[in-house]
């Protein structure tokens, strides 16, 4: 019975972490493809990101000077976040990181909802609206990387507690 | 017309806005006022206004009246400055014709009076309303901008709409300001 269990935790482990993997890509997808009818290039990419920087920038949250670097580095850093997840490595750390990274956009998310800024998300890309469907999106992806944190390092302990040398780390997944 | 700078320039930008929204005060006196000095003088931009008064603001419709009148006699620049520059004056009790009979002069005000004559809601600050409630031929202005904002669609004020190269690109809301947009724009014409 303890067997079914935690393979029942493995499975869910996997499909949250395969999930938070995809809509991490996603997001960083949306962010960087073009965002009109234009072939993909360095210069699509340029805009998409300046673009991406005016979104940021509309939360009124950091200097002029910090927004356009910020804009630069978190599309890439949340595709290196998904691929991250997709792969399985060190999870427990790669859930900490994301749950982490979900807790600030979620804060930072919250706070412009209560200052009543009509702006748009810029969590997929332009054009949606923050609003509470958007919180709830978030809250929700919030806690599914919580609970995937969580469940890794359970597995982990679990793992290590059985290990014959339990004192390593174990060089696999998770 | 409710334009700004030359129809040739390579960048369109459409503003969405309602002159008794703060936030969109704060984008034109933090943002607009640059664009409009640097890249609509050199060029760059064509900036359109578009009309878009909110219904929970009162004095809003009111307020593209004038805007749009003044815009019939080529002074739309002057009473757009105006009306934001006092915004926080004119919002308490709707009282904005003193402000832009001030920004006009004598002679520009009486033409605009007398074309929003008729189109206004009875203030006690407005002077120019008359007591009559026909359809108003400077609300039809208005209403073209308000159903071009509905097809973007414009969910708040500001709203951006931004077209490069015959591509219009996804409508943005919110203040953004001028290094950041500056940077935006840049981009797209280094594309």
């Amino acid at each position: 019975m303890p067997d079914s269990k935690s393979n029942i935790g493995k499975i869910l482990l996997t499909i949250g972490r395969i999930a938070l993997a995809v809509i991490f890509i996603v997001a960083a997808y949306a962010k960087l493809k073009p965002q009109a009818p234009v072939p993909w290039s360095m210069g699509s990419m340029r805009v998409s990101l300046s673009m991406f920087a005016m979104q940021v920038d509309s939360y009124q949250l950091l200097p002029p000077a910090i927004v356009s670097p910020a804009a630069h580095f978190l599309p890439p850093f949340e595709l290196f976040i998904g691929l991250w997840l997709l792969s399985g490595i060190a999870l427990r750390y790669a859930a900490l990181v994301t749950s982490l990274l979900l807790t600030v956009f979620f804060a930072v998310m919250v706070r412009s909802y209560f200052l009543g800024l009509e702006i748009n998300c810029g969590c997929f890309g332009p054009g949606e609206r923050l609003g509470p469907m958007t919180l709830l999106r978030d809250g929700s992806l919030l806690a599914l990387a919580i609970a995937v944190t969580i469940g890794a390092f359970l597995l982990n302990r679990r793992r290590n507690a059985t290990s014959p040398a339990n004192t390593t780390e174990a060089p696999s997944l998770g | 017309m409710k334009t700004f700078g030359v129809k040739s320039a390579p960048i369109t930008m459409e503003v969405f806005s309602d002159y008794q929204c703060p936030a969109c005060r704060g984008f034109f006196e933090n943002t607009l006022r640059y664009l409009i000095n640097d890249y609509v003088a050199s060029g760059k931009v064509y900036l359109i206004h578009r009309d878009f008064p909110l219904p929970m603001h009162s004095y809003s419709m009111d307020a593209a009246r004038w805007a749009n009148a003044a815009a019939r006699i080529g002074r739309f620049e002057t009473v757009d400055a105006a009306l934001f520059d006092n915004q926080d004056k004119w919002t308490k009790d709707g009282s904005m014709e003193q402000y832009i009979a001030a920004a006009l002069g004598p002679a520009d005000f009486k033409r605009v009076q007398k074309l929003v004559a008729g189109c206004l809601t009875q203030t006690p600050g407005n002077t120019a309303a008359a007591q009559t409630n026909h359809t108003c031929e400077l609300d039809t202005f208005i209403q073209q901008d308000v159903a071009l904002g509905k097809q973007v669609p414009v969910n708040s004020t500001p709203t951006i709409v931004i077209t490069y190269k015959g591509q219009r690109y996804p409508p943005m809301s919110g203040i953004f300001t001028w290094p950041i947009m500056k940077q935006y724009l840049d981009s797209l014409m280094s594309q």
